[in-house]
C-alpha cells in the first residue's frame, strides 16, 4: 500500500503537551531539594597540555564550599563505550578546552564559581592537533600517547581511533571499465545539537543509594556510566529524567551524572549542576563530527555507476565517546542507497584536540549525504543525465543488492524520489536565481532489546510503565495509542510512567530512532497479555469462548453479537478482586540482515541496516547573487519509514528535521582558532534557523509493507528526515552558481566566494 | 548593589547624577551581563515607568520620539512607517518580537553599538538626541553622539530622553537594509541606510548614506556631489564610495573582504529603496523582506 499526505490525521493529544505548553511541567533545573548545593566545574581552557600543578586547597578552604573533587578523589577507571580512553576528571594531560579538571559544590552558584576561580592549575603546553588530515600523518603529535594500552574492540593506530572499510568487487577493474571518472573533494565542518535546554543534573544520596535527576536521552546508559566510574552496583543507582528540553542526540551517552553524584556524596548534601549555554557548547562529548571526503566514481556513458572509491577522515575530537562506530556508519553513507558493483571505502575516525564528537541526530549522515549527493550531481552532469533520472537509474530497489551485499526486502526509495520531485514541481520553469535540488538518503533501524509493563486498575484506567525515554519526538507519547488499540480502549485512558530506571525495564533510550521500533513492540506484547486476561474474563461473564471476544470501543463483546458485551471498566473491577490486570513484554527484536559479498573491517554500522528507512528531499532555493545569501522557498520531503502510526507526530518530526537540515546547510558550523578552541560557542554566533526562516514543507509518507519492521510495520523516523536536506540544498545552489560549494555549511560568504571564482573563470 | 525604580523624571535624573545606570527594557544590559560581556552595574535606576518618555509626538519641525518608545511601537506607528520609514525598517529587524516589545529606542541609541539597526537611519535623517541632566537639557546631532563601540559624548549624569527627527521635506524617502544570515535573532553583518530627496525631474536633490557595522561607530556620509545625477548613477556611486570608506573588521561573522563587498550592495539597495519611497511608492516595512535581502519569499 502506498499512501501520501493523509488529509485528515486523527486527533492526537500528547500526554506531556499540556504540561509543556502551560509551563506546569518540571525540568531538571526546576527541581529544588532541601539543602541543595550548587555545582561548578573547573575546565581546562587550554586544548593540549600536561598538568604540572593542580592545587585546590584555597578553594576547599573558602567558606560555603562543601566539596572540591579531582581525579584523585574518584576510582581510577577509564571508560568509553568503544575505546576506554578517558576518566571522569583530567588525569595528567588535558586534551580539549572543555575537559573537566575539578568540580566544586558550594552553598550557591556564585560561591561555587569563586571557588573554581581559586583553583590553581599550571601546564606544560603540548603540541595541538588541530587538523584532521595532518593528524593521520606518521609524524603527527599524538593526542593519546598511551593509545595502544586502552581497552577497545576497534581497529586503531596512533591518532586513528577507529578504521573501517567496505570492499566489494574489483574497484580497479570497475574504474577501468568506466566511460567517465569523476573525482571530488568536500569538507564538512562540525556542528552542534543545540537543544533548547542546557543540561542539568541533580543528585541526592540516601544511605548507600543515590537518586539522580538528569537531562539525558539515555537513562540506562547514564546509570551504567555512574555504576562503572563510581564502582556501584546497578540497583543502588536510580536515574529519573524529568521533562527533557530537547536532545537531538546531544544528550545521548553518560555525561556528568557521576561527577554530581560524587560531589553529593562528598558534600553529604544534594547537589545541582545547571549548565550555561557556553558550557553546553564547549564541554559535552557530543558534537557532530567534521569530515573530509575524497570521492571517485566511475560511470558508464548510459549513466550506470560501475565503481566508487571513497576516503573519509572524521574528526573524533579528544575522546572517542559513542563515535567509535561512526567510521562504519560514514562508510555506508559514502556508498549511499545505490547499486554499486565495485567499491572501496576507507574511513578513519581521527583524534584531534577538539571537543569530542558523538551522536547528533543521524550521526555522520547529513554531512556525508551532502558530500555524496553533491558529488552524485557532478557525476550526473558528466554523463548529461538529469539528476532525478540519474538517481532513479542507480538507486537501490526492492529485491536489489545494496552496497554491503544486503538484499533489500520491500522498500520505497523509488517511490520517494517520484513523490518528492512531484511535490516540488520538479522540471518547472524557474527564474534564473532559483533552482530545485534533489537528494536521496537512508538510515537504519536499530534492533535492540526493550521492555515495558502495562497495568489496568480497578476503575478501568491504565498505566504504561516503560523504560523508553521521550526526547520530544513524540515516540513515547505514541505508545499510548498502540496500547489503547490493542485493548480496544481510548489512548487517554492511559497514563505514562517513564524515564525512571528503578521502575521500568531496560530500554536503550531516545537514540538510534529506536523507541517506537523496539519499545512499541514491547508495549504491544505487554498489552496483549492483558487483552488475553480481558478476553478470558469476558468469556466467563458472557458465557462465550475467549476466541470469540472482541475488544473495541471500551467494550468486550462476542463476535457477531454486538449486544452481548460488557464494558472493559467493569471487567477491570472484577479483576481487581482477583487476578490483577498486569502485562509485561519485550517483543522479539529482528535479527541483523545477512551481509554477503563484501570484505569489511567493522560491520556494526552495517548490521544495523535491518528495516532501513529511505528518503528523498527536493528543495527549491533562491539565491541572492550579490551577497551569496540563499533562501529556502519550499521543501518537499518524501519518506519511507514504514507504516505511520501517528501522522501528526510524524509530520512534525519531518518538519523539525528539515529545519535543522537547513541550518546545517547554511548557517550552523563550528569554527576553530589556531589552538583548536571554538570561536562561536554562543547562539548569536552559532546560527540556528528560526521560525521566521521556515519555508513551507510538504511531507509525503510512502507506506509499504516492510519486512522486519516494528509494530504494525513502523520503522524509525527521528533521524531519517535530517539526512537529505542539506544535500538537496547544495544541489540547488550548485545549479545556480554553476559549481558546488565544497564546504559545509554553505555560508553566504562561501557561496559568494564561489560566485566570484565562477565569474573570474568565465 | 542598589536598584531604584524612578517615579518621576526628576528622580531618574537625580539617580543618574548619583552614578546609577538607567535601565528600561534591559535587552542590552541584562543580556550582556548574562553573557559575561560586562557585569551589571553596582547601581541601577529603572526608568521604564515614566510615561513622559513613552510618547511619539508630531511637531511642526518633525517628530519627537520618547526614549522609552519600543521598536515594536516604531514598526507599527503610522507616521514612522511612512514618512520616516528608514527608522521603522531598522526597528523591525531588531532581535525577536520579544526583544522589540522590550527594547527601547533610547537604549539602542545609547548602547552605541556599531551594528545597531536604528543608528544609520536616524543619522541620515539628521536626528538629534535630547540629553537631560539635573543641570539642564541639550540637543546633540546624533552622528556627533557616538565616539567608539559603547561610548558616547553624553556626560555621565545625562539621560537620553528623546530623539527628534526633522521633517524630511517633499519628495523625500529613507530606507535601511542590512545583510543578515537569518530572519530573526540576527545582528547586522553590515547594513546601510539612505536618505534621498528627488528633484522634480526625478534626479537626486539630496543624498545621505549611513553604514552599519563597518567602522567603530555608525558611519555617515553626505553625498551632495550626487545632486543632479540619476538615481541609478547615484546608487552605483554610493556603493563604490561606501566600499571605499568602510573600515570593516574580520571576525567570526564575516571577513573584512566580504563585508567591504556587501556594504556596497547594501548601500546601493538602500539608495534605490529610499528613492522609490521618495517617488511615492509604498514599500512594506522592513524593506529587507520587501526587496529581498537574502532573496525574497
Amino acid at each position: 500500500m502506498t499512501m501520501t499526505n493523509p488529509s485528515a490525521p486523527p486527533r492526537f493529544l500528547r500526554a506531556d503537551g499540556p504540561d509543556k505548553v502551560t509551563g506546569s511541567g518540571r525540568y531538571t533545573a526546576d527541581l529544588t531539594l532541601t539543602g541543595a548545593l550548587a555545582a561548578k566545574f573547573k575546565y581546562a581552557d587550554v586544548t593540549h597540555a600536561r598538568i604540572t600543578k593542580l592545587d585546590v586547597s584555597a578553594a576547599k578552604a573558602m567558606p560555603g564550599v562543601f566539596a572540591v573533587l579531582t581525579q584523585a578523589d574518584v576510582p581510577d577507571v577509564k571508560f568509553g563505550p568503544f575505546v576506554q580512553d578517558r576518566t571522569l576528571f583530567a588525569n595528567d594531560v588535558v586534551r580539549y578546552e572543555g575537559e573537566v579538571i575539578a568540580a566544586v559544590a558550594a552553598v550557591d552558584a556564585a560561591t561555587a564559581q569563586r571557588a573554581v576561580d581559586a583553583i590553581v592549575v599550571e601546564y606544560d603546553p603540548l603540541p595541538v592537533v588541530n587538523d584532521i588530515e595532518a593528524a593521520l600523518s606518521p609524524d603527527s603529535p599524538l593526542v593519546h600517547s598511551g593509545w595502544a594500552d586502552y581497552g577497545s574492540s576497534m581497529i586503531r593506530d596512533r591518532n586513528d581511533a577507529s578504521f573501517a572499510s567496505i570492499a566489494k568487487g574489483d574497484v580497479d577493474a570497475g574504474m577501468a571499465a568506466a566511460d567517465h571518472v569523476v573525482r571530488s573533494r568536500y569538507v564538512a565542518d562540525g556542528c552542534h545539537a543545540a537543544p533548547i535546554e542546557p543540561r542539568a543534573v541533580v543528585a541526592q544520596w540516601e544511605g548507600n543509594k543515590v537518586t539522580i535527576w538528569t537531562s539525558t536521552q539515555v537513562p540506562f546508559d547514564a546509570r551504567a556510566g555512574v555504576c562503572e566510574t563510581l564502582e556501584i552496583p546497578n540497583n543502588r543507582v536510580r536515574i529519573i529524567v524529568p521533562h527533557l528540553g530537547g536532545g537531538f542526540g546531544g544528550k545521548c551517552g553518560f555525561h556528568y551524572e557521576a561527577h554530581v553524584a560524587a560531589l553529593a556524596r562528598a558534600a553529604k548534601r544534594p547537589v545541582r549542576l545547571v549548565f550555561s549555554r557556553r558550557e553546553e557548547f564547549l564541554a559535552p562529548d557530543r558534537r557532530r563530527e567534521g569530515i573530509v571526503y575524497d570521492f571517485e566514481t566511475g560511470v558508464k556513458a548510459d549513466g550506470t555507476i560501475v565503481a566508487r572509491r571513497a576516503w573519509l577522515a572524521l574528526d573524533n575530537g579528544a575522546y572517542t565517546a559513542d563515535a567509535g562506530f561512526f567510521s562504519q556508519l560514514a562508510a555506508m553513507h559514502a556508498l549511499g542507497p545505490y547499486r554499486i558493483p565495485n567499491a572501496l571505502v576507507e574511513a578513519h575516525l581521527v583524534y584531534t584536540n577538539h571537543q569530542p564528537s558523538g551522536s547528533v541526530r543521524a550521526p555522520t549522515a547529513p554531512q556525508t549525504c551532502w558530500a555524496l549527493e553533491s558529488h552524485t550531481d557532478e557525476v550526473a552532469r558528466a554523463v548529461g543525465l538529469d539528476p532525478v533520472a540519474f538517481r532513479k537509474l542507480n538507486a537501490v530497489d526492492t529485491g536489489v543488492e545494496g552496497a554491503s551485499g544486503q538484499i533489500y526486502g520491500e522498500i520505497g526509495i523509488q517511490q520517494c524520489i517520484d513523490a518528492a520531485a512531484a511535490g516540488a514541481g520538479y522540471g518547472q520553469e524557474l527564474p534564473d536565481d532559483e533552482a530545485i535540488g534533489v537528494a536521496i538518503g537512508w538510515w537504519p533501524s536499530f534492533s535492540v532489546p526493550s521492555g515495558a509493563y502495562v497495568k489496568i486498575d480497578g476503575d478501568g484506567s491504565g498505566q504504561i510503565i516503560t523504560g523508553a525515554q521521550e526526547c520530544g519526538t513524540g515516540a513515547v507519547m505514541t505508545l499510548r495509542q498502540l496500547v489503547a488499540d490493542e485493548l480496544g480502549m481510548d489512548a487517554e485512558n492511559f497514563e505514562l510512567v517513564y524515564q525512571d530506571t528503578s521502575v521500568a525495564p531496560y530500554d536503550m533510550g531516545a537514540t538510534g530512532s529506536q523507541t517506537l521500533f523496539n519499545n512499541g513492540r514491547a508495549v504491544v506484547a505487554a498489552a496483549g497479555q492483558i487483552a488475553d486476561q480481558l478476553r478470558n474474563l469476558a468469556a466467563e461473564h458472557l458465557e462465550a469462548s475467549p476466541a470469540d471476544i472482541v475488544l473495541a470501543d471500551g467494550v468486550a463483546s462476542v463476535t457477531g453479537s454486538p449486544d452481548r458485551g460488557v464494558p472493559i471498566a467493569e471487567l477491570a473491577g472484577i479483576a481487581a478482586g482477583g487476578e490483577l490486570l498486569i502485562g509485561h513484554g519485550s517483543g522479539t527484536p529482528p535479527g541483523a540482515p545477512e551481509i554477503v559479498g563484501s570484505v569489511c573491517v567493522g560491520d556494526l554500522g552495517m548490521a544495523a541496516w535491518v528495516a532501513p528507512q529511505f528518503s528523498c528531499h527536493a528543495v527549491r532555493v533562491k539565491l541572492d547573487r550579490d551577497t551569496g545569501v540563499a533562501r529556502i522557498l519550499h521543501v518537499s520531503a518524501a519518506h519511507d519509514s514504514g507504516t505511520i502510526i501517528n501522522p501528526i507526530g510524524a509530520t512534525g518530526q519531518v518538519e523539525g528535521a528539515v529545519l535543522m537540515g537547513i541550518g546545517q546547510a547554511l548557517t550552523e558550523g563550528t569554527t576553530y582558532d589556531a589552538d583548536g578552541r571554538q570561536r562561536n560557542a554562543a547562539l548569536l554566533e552559532y546560527k540556528l534557523q528560526t521560525c521566521a526562516d521556515a519555508p513551507p514543507i510538504d511531507v509525503h509518507f510512502i507506506q509499504i509493507n516492510t519486512p522486519d519492521a516494528g509494530p504494525r510495520g513502523a520503522k524509525g523516523l527521528a533521524e531519517a528526515p535530517n539526512v537529505a536536506t542539506a544535500a538537496a540544498i547544495s544541489n540547488a545552489i550548485a545549479q545556480i552558481v554553476g559549481t558546488p560549494i565544497r564546504q559545509l555549511p554553505m555560508t553566504a560568504e562561501r557561496v559568494w566566494e564561489a560566485l566570484i571564482s565562477q565569474e573570474t573563470a568565465s | 548593589m542598589s536598584f531604584v525604580i524612578a517615579q518621576s523624571l526628576d528622580e531618574a535624573l537625580a539617580a543618574v547624577a548619583g552614578g546609577a545606570r538607567p535601565i528600561a527594557g534591559g535587552t542590552d544590559l541584562v543580556v550582556g551581563a548574562r553573557h559575561g560581556k560586562a557585569p551589571l552595574p553596582e547601581a541601577l535606576v529603572a526608568i521604564d515607568r515614566l510615561p513622559e518618555l513613552r510618547s511619539i509626538t508630531e511637531t511642526a519641525d518633525g517628530i519627537s520620539i520618547g526614549a522609552l518608545v519600543t521598536h515594536h511601537d516604531i514598526e507599527s506607528h503610522p507616521l514612522l512607517t511612512t514618512v520616516y520609514a528608514g527608522l521603522a525598517d531598522g526597528s523591525a529587524l531588531v532581535g525577536s518580537p520579544a526583544t522589540r516589545h522590550m527594547g527601547t529606542i533610547g537604549g539602542n541609541i545609547m548602547n552605541a553599538s556599531p551594528a545597531m539597526d536604528t543608528g544609520a537611519p536616524l543619522a541620515v535623517m539628521l536626528a538629534e538626541v535630547e540629553l537631560r541632566s539635573v543641570r539642564g537639557s541639550r540637543r546633540v546631532p546624533i552622528e556627533q553622539l557616538w565616539t567608539s563601540p559603547g561610548c558616547t559624548t553624553a556626560e555621565p549624569d545625562e539621560l537620553c530622553v528623546a530623539v527628534h527627527i526633522p521633517v524630511p521635506g517633499p519628495r523625500a524617502g529613507s530606507a535601511y537594509v542590512r545583510l543578515e544570515y537569518r530572519r530573526a535573532m540576527e545582528i547586522a553583518v553590515v547594513g546601510a541606510a539612505a536618505f534621498v530627496a528627488l528633484a522634480d525631474d526625478g534626479t537626486i536633490a539630496a543624498l545621505r548614506v549611513g553604514l552599519t557595522a563597518v567602522a567603530p561607530t555608525v558611519f555617515t556620509g553626505d553625498l551632495l556631489g550626487q545632486a543632479g545625477r540619476s538615481v541609478a548613477d547615484a546608487a552605483k556611486a554610493t556603493a563604490e564610495l561606501s566600499m571605499e570608506l568602510a573600515k570593516p573588521i574580520s571576525d567570526v561573522r564575516a571577513s573584512d573582504r566580504y563585508r567591504r563587498h556587501t556594504v556596497g550592495v547594501m548601500a546601493r539597495r538602500a539608495v534605490e529603496a529610499a528613492a522609490r519611497r521618495a517617488a511615492g511608492e509604498v514599500i512594506a516595512i522592513p524593506v529587507n523582506r520587501a526587496i529581498g535581502i537574502g532573496a525574497a519569499s
